[in-house]
């Protein structure tokens, strides 16, 4: 745990902690959800609350009237797409930057994280399960690259040249370049920033959901979530593709291999709710 | 003879999304379709009419989704290619002459093949091209990384940049000339 909180601390430019997130996470948890609570949750932050309104009225969500405040938003889209947009707009500002150690340029790693969390949500939404924790877990589940990226700018020959030579995940070369790995950087930050385990625990395990237990099956949506942004070439860095299948991210689920091109067409159905979002910081 | 087009003449990038096809004669038209992941990007040229295509689909087998397929043709690798090659016809391209490219279908480290979209795509389209009596000129297929492919209209000549490397390389050169 040491060696994780030394690299976060080591990062001279952390995304701010997205404070609304977790806490409107759990508000959503709850049965009778409380509007004007959510209301005042989210206008705490007046640049997310511009951001939802602008994106509420966009071509993607505008309904007959523009909605002109956060009361009129949520009554006019429900929680669950308001709450899609405060983590949209959340998540942006965490991942919206360029990650050179990664071979990434701006902007890609959050296309990357808005379509596996897209994906994500259809998964989730089809096996009867809880599709905003779901968008959120898949969303954020590579913020750990944007710590890892300064540490990996300096060894980015050797960790290319590793991968290639010895066919190996991105994840263990890492790992033993680093010490560290980014899911498990990425889990420990969230926790830091105080959201809720099961978060926590599916973005640790993105790329082994069976040792997300007892979160397994929310890892395993971001995991095939991952994977599916990754087979609609949504995927970047010099070496994209470096990861493990892991069969388990099915059989938690109870799902086969052959519901994973059901999913691609799904996934691509919302490209253009990807759009808007991807286009939220520009 | 036709006149080479100028260096100097404007080139217009025309991209092709996701599960999409696009067909030209216009020797100004560069056709891009960006970071394939696991899906193909097959691109024809027809030398003599110097008129081509190129396609971007995603799966291998429309049964999945036949409604799908009639509105995305382009999506699948049983719908796409023939509508791709009769866009092509469409131009005065013929099937003899045409020059086939193919990149993309890279796959992860999935040795139990549960996760094997891009092998499963390239499975179907040589499956098809075998039994069109149709051959693969030059391909860069597999992999674990992302190809971004060109076809320039004027030339035929077909370029990759991969998501690995700084530089675009060349799959298929000149195509003119053969």
């Amino acid at each position: 745990m040491q060696e994780l909180d030394d690299y976060i601390n080591k990062v001279k430019s952390l995304p701010p902690a997205p404070r609304i997130l977790p806490e409107l996470l759990s508000l959503l948890r709850q049965d009778d959800v409380d509007s004007d609570r959510v209301v005042k949750l989210i206008a705490f932050d007046p640049g997310i609350t511009a951001a939802v309104l602008r994106l509420c009225n966009s071509a993607c969500f505008a309904g007959a009237a523009p909605a002109g405040d956060l009361h009129e938003a949520v009554s006019r889209l429900g929680f669950k797409q308001v709450y899609l947009l405060v983590a949209a707009v959340s998540g942006s500002k965490m991942l919206g930057s360029a990650q050179k150690g990664y071979g990434i340029d701006s902007g890609e790693l959050w296309e990357h994280s808005v379509v596996a969390a897209v994906a994500a949500q259809s998964i989730a939404r089809s096996c009867g399960d809880d599709e905003s924790l779901a968008f959120t877990a898949t969303l954020l589940h590579d913020l750990g690259k944007i710590v890892l990226a300064e540490a990996l700018e300096h060894i980015y020959g050797e960790l290319v040249e590793s991968s290639q030579s010895q066919q190996t995940p991105l994840i263990e070369t890492e790992k033993r370049l680093l010490g560290v790995q980014h899911a498990e950087i990425g889990g420990r930050l969230l926790a830091r920033w105080n959201f809720p385990e099961n978060i926590v625990s599916a973005v640790w395990f993105h790329h082994q959901p069976a040792g997300a237990q007892p979160h397994e099956k929310l890892a395993a949506y971001v995991y095939l979530g991952n994977m599916v942004a990754y087979f609609m070439g949504y995927g970047f860095g010099h070496h994209a593709f470096a990861l493990r299948g892991r069969a388990e991210a099915l059989s938690i689920l109870n799902l086969k291999p052959e519901c994973m091109p059901g999913y691609m067409i799904e996934t691509f159905e919302q490209l253009q709710l990807v759009q808007s979002l991807v286009k939220i910081n520009t | 003879m036709l006149a080479a087009p100028t260096p100097t003449s404007p080139s217009q990038k025309v991209i092709v999304g996701i599960a999409e096809m696009a067909v030209s004669s216009n020797p100004a038209v560069i056709l891009t379709t960006y970071s394939l992941g696991s899906c193909l990007g097959i691109a024809i040229y027809d030398p003599v009419v110097r008129a081509g295509g190129l396609l971007h689909i995603m799966l291998p087998d429309s049964s999945i989704n036949s409604a799908k397929a009639v509105k995305q043709p382009g999506m699948f690798v049983d719908t796409g290619v023939p509508a791709l090659f009769r866009a092509a016809y469409q131009l005065r391209a013929e099937k003899h002459r045409m020059i086939i490219c193919v990149a993309g279908g890279a796959q992860i480290m999935d040795s139990g093949g549960f996760f094997n979209i891009g092998t499963r795509n390239y499975e179907a389209l040589t499956k098809l091209f075998a039994e069109h009596d149709l051959k693969i000129q030059a391909e860069q297929v597999g992999g674990m990384v992302n190809r971004t492919m060109h076809l320039n209209i004027a030339t035929g000549e077909v370029r990759l940049k991969i998501s690995n490397q700084p530089q675009e390389v060349i799959l298929c050169k000149n195509s003119t000339t053969t």
